[in-house]
């Protein structure tokens, strides 16, 4: 067994430096730590989960390649036999949401970025469209069926 | 943050304990970060993915199958965001090399500025910087793993086998390996200068 004898005190003091080191050149900035505490005041309570089964991104079986500025992305949600199927297209400041909600029907729905909430509605046919939407992580919500038989559904948060 | 307590904070937010997230904010924050900086994104990439993990949780946290394990969780969901981002960046990493690579550590640290940089005299550059900078000429890996490692406050290791999907068992080993190389790393910068 070769090698300089290894003293682990010596590595637990460079690990504890290189840490302070790191925090103060490096740590959680400010802003992004509170807005992960104000994160819990925007979970959706009383509503489905949808989660994200489809991200052309990710799933669509092609090598990662460079993405050109208006390609397209594809995401699809599903909650218990209600799906969302969202295209996302446009560049990184002018980025807009086409949306198809399955089986048809229409719905209310929220298209939410942090503390902005944007209404709009899915026409009979479960057709929507949001108009350009900000940086960062986004939601939606959605209020479909009748006043007998409501169903509230919010997908998963996704940065696009 | 033992388990059992992580564990009490996720059942505790769960019930709309808003001083009971906080906390886990606070125990968990640094793990999050540092796996996203870990992963090379840029600070607005990092920040999407930082803002997305937590908002999930949030989400998540009345249905976690181990409340306990959140740490992993966490870092779980750090690691599979990173790359979802990495992949949709338009800065493709197409080589692994540390000499071609923006270090991802900083936005203001290069490659060519830390060569730059090592060139002046290191009498008036604070010790944090020389760490910094003797990470960022480590391998890829090494910066990886060491990043991950030395966030605040300290992760577990099976919280840092699932940032970076390795097997619990080879990091001490690696760690061991890299905390040597930085290390060396750090004795070379201080005679280069002197």
């Amino acid at each position: 067994m070769g090698g300089p004898v290894r003293h682990e005190p010596d590595d637990t003091d460079l690990e504890e430096e290189l840490r302070r080191a790191v925090a103060r050149l490096d740590g959680v900035p400010p802003p992004l730590f509170q807005a992960a505490v104000d994160s819990y005041t925007w979970r959706a309570v009383d509503a489905e989960l949808a989660e994200l089964v489809f991200d052309s991104l990710v799933d669509s079986g092609r090598a990662a390649a460079v993405r050109g500025p208006q390609q397209t992305r594809l995401l699809s949600f599903e909650a218990n036999g209600l799906g969302i199927d969202v295209e996302v297209s446009g560049t990184e400041s002018t980025r807009t949401l086409i949306g198809q909600i399955v089986p048809p029907q229409p719905a209310s729905v929220e298209v939410r970025q942090g503390d902005e909430v944007t209404a709009l509605d899915a026409d009979e046919l479960g057709r929507f469209r949001s108009g350009p939407l900000g940086s960062g992580p986004f939601r939606l919500g959605f209020s479909v069926g009748t006043d007998l038989a409501r169903r509230r559904v919010a997908t998963e948060w996704i940065a696009i | 943050m033992h388990p059992e307590e992580a564990g009490r904070l996720v059942s505790a937010a769960a019930a709309g304990d808003a001083a009971a997230w906080k906390e886990l904010v606070e125990s968990f924050s640094g793990l999050v970060w540092s796996v996203t900086r870990g992963y090379r994104l840029n600070a607005a990439d990092a920040a999407d993915v930082f803002q997305t993990v937590w908002l999930r949780l949030a989400e998540h946290v009345g249905r976690i199958r181990s409340p306990d394990q959140v740490g992993t969780w966490l870092a779980t969901t750090a690691r599979h965001e990173s790359l979802r981002v990495a992949r949709a960046s338009t800065r493709i990493i197409l080589t692994d090399s540390p000499d071609l690579l923006d270090s991802g550590l900083s936005d203001e640290h290069s490659p060519e500025q830390a060569l730059l940089d090592s060139e002046q005299t290191a009498l008036n550059i604070d010790r944090a910087t020389q760490m910094w900078r003797a990470l960022g000429q480590l391998s890829a890996r090494c910066q990886q793993l060491l990043r991950v490692l030395t966030a605040t406050p300290p992760p577990s290791y099976a919280e840092v086998a699932a940032a970076l999907d390795m097997p619990v068992g080879s990091i001490g080993p690696t760690r061991a390996r890299c905390l040597d190389r930085l290390r060396r790393q750090l004795v070379g910068q201080v005679s280069r200068t002197s």
